[in-house]
């Protein structure tokens, strides 16, 4: 082998994940004499319009991979938390149509947890068809009014859609619902620090790679051919941009959904092939993912009997359709009509 | 009504790093004026350069030394030539520069590996693909190498196959010319080589 690539291979082995505490060393540069009026939030002033919506698609792929992979596991983590009968019924096995809110959380760099992702999941009666639609995270919409921690309460009020998180899924759920005029059944919440792991605690997953990838931006170098990827480099090649493919969003969208069945099928394989395994993998998701409202164990077990017939390459993606806001061009609003008639075909 | 289900997703740009909409160039100078728009370069450099520098001296000093590496940068942005885009190769150039500060650290910690291995691939061998085990088994050898070489030559080397920087980044970042870049990283893989007991003289680079 190449002396590069053996030296390559010593890098990864003496390479530590960075820590939440680098957090403080941003802080540190926030408050460097020349920065003292820096808050880290107004950082967000440099986002226009469209902008950070790229991660909004890719993330609605990982989080319908990681929603696939992980209900089913949370399901078969079996008894464990109270069950929430509660007053709405739900029809979770298949025969209903069912929206479900994707809301993927990234509390990376020890920050205050926001939802980076939005994801409408629509999943059709027969549960073979699903379609995922992604909200940009700043889109503008009105907020209804939500209770805060405490039981203050916030009244409703126009601001980007991902700062509902802020007052706790229930507000984020409520949003969605209020904006798109559709009925959501369950929201379920999860932590993406968390989505290299569970990779990883599955033992990685095995792909095959067209063409040799270099990402300098996210530390990414894979031969080509047939490999096993541990969750961080997982994660970096359904992110990566550029250096693949025809450098598209199609490409990547394609990428992306060769994961998402690898990961399947991996997670599938594994509950017969190494059941100890199997079951770190079902802790390490059960903490991952949370839902709202809380379903039972047995409405999980129902959604996931379901999803077992849907292929991984069913699932069709797009993001909603969004223009520049009135009020404020460095931010995107939903595009009326278009916005409008997208969403119809999630009412029942 | 299907098709705008199915059709590609419009209206979402690429983003992100260095060919983003904002690219590195437009942050540093918007920093000039607007100091926070500094921290935008933190969010999107930090976790790779405290990856790298993790590599060289170890997780602990790594996370001081990436604090220290964006407030030099920060103190010098009004220095930083807006023509270079992408930043990685200045803060990389500047982490270089503070690794140096550690050298005894980090040669000390490659000698350390001669002996025990960090964590070794135990019960999980079989999984592993062939390369990894040859890598393992290499690794004593390669932390001799590295041990071993001077300084210079060493940070050409380890920009280029642990920073992922070009050959004209690492020029960039070291303020040398390509050609210095080319001849340093030669002579530090003929040496990887060597200890790696590889003495074909038809090996040579460009």
């Amino acid at each position: 082998m190449d002396d590069l690539e053996l030296l390559r291979g010593l890098g990864r082995e003496l390479e530590h994940e960075p820590p939440g505490t680098l957090a403080r060393q941003r802080r540190r540069l926030l408050e460097a004499p020349d920065g003292r009026r820096a808050t880290p939030g107004r950082s967000g002033r440099l986002r226009r319009p469209g902008g950070p919506a790229g991660w909004s698609l890719i993330g609605a792929v990982a989080m319908v991979t990681a929603a696939l992979v992980l209900i089913p596991g949370v399901v078969l983590r079996g008894a464990g938390k109270p069950v929430l009968g509660g007053a709405k019924h739900l029809a979770f096995g298949t025969g209903k149509t069912l929206n479900v809110l994707l809301v993927g959380s990234d509390s990376r760099g020890g920050g205050a947890a926001r939802s980076d992702t939005l994801v409408l999941v629509h999943l059709p009666a027969d549960r073979k068809n699903v379609r995922a639609v992604s909200i940009p995270r700043d889109t503008l919409v009105r907020v209804p009014s939500c209770k805060a921690d405490g039981g203050r309460v916030v009244p409703a009020r126009v601001a980007p859609v991902n700062s509902a998180f802020a007052l706790g899924v229930a507000c984020t759920h409520r949003t969605v619902e209020s904006v798109a005029g559709v009925e959501v059944d369950t929201s379920v919440v999860v932590d993406f620090t968390g989505f290299a792991k569970i990779v990883d605690v599955l033992g990685g997953v095995e792909l095959t790679i067209p063409r040799a990838v270099s990402d300098p931006p996210s530390g990414l170098s894979l031969r080509p051919g047939r490999q096993r990827l541990d969750g961080r480099q997982a994660l970096a090649y359904a992110r990566v941009r550029h250096g693949l493919g025809d450098g598209s969003d199609l490409a990547r969208i394609e990428r992306q959904q060769k994961l998402m069945s690898a990961l399947l099928k991996e997670a599938r394989e594994q509950r017969l092939r190494d059941p100890a395994r199997y079951a770190k993998f079902l802790a390490m998701s059960a903490r991952s993912v949370s839902t709202y409202p809380r379903l039972d164990v047995g409405a999980l077990e129902a959604v996931a009997r379901g999803m077992e017939k849907t292929g991984a390459d069913a699932v069709r993606f797009s993001t909603v359709p969004v223009k520049p806001a009135p009020q404020d061009p460095n931010r995107v609003a939903l595009d009326g009509a278009a916005a409008e008639r997208l969403f119809a075909q999630f009412r029942k | 009504m299907v098709s705008a289900m199915t059709a590609p997703p419009a209206g979402i740009p690429v983003t992100g790093t260095a060919a983003g909409p904002v690219c590195d160039a437009d942050l540093v100078e918007r920093s000039l004026e607007e100091p926070e728009a500094f921290a935008a370069l933190f969010d999107r450099y930090s976790a790779m350069l405290y990856r790298y520098v993790s590599r060289r001296i170890g997780p602990e000093p790594a996370e001081d030394l990436v604090g220290d590496t964006f407030l030099t940068a920060f103190s010098k942005r009004h220095r930083y030539d807006l023509a270079h885009r992408d930043a990685r190769p200045w803060l990389f150039g500047i982490a270089t520069k503070l690794i140096a500060r550690h050298h005894r650290g980090e040669a000390t910690r490659y000698r350390a590996l001669r002996r025990s291995p960090v964590d070794g691939p135990g019960e999980e061998l079989a999984e592993r693909v062939a390369e990894d085990v040859t890598a393992f088994a290499a690794r004593p050898l390669l932390a001799e190498a590295l041990a071993g070489l001077p300084r210079r030559d060493r940070d050409v080397l380890l920009l280029i196959a642990w920073g992922d920087l070009s050959y004209e980044e690492v020029a960039q970042a070291l303020r040398i010319p390509v050609g210095t870049v080319r001849s340093r990283l030669n002579r530090a893989r003929r040496k990887v080589r060597a200890v790696l007991g590889d003495t074909n003289p038809m090996h040579e680079e460009e």
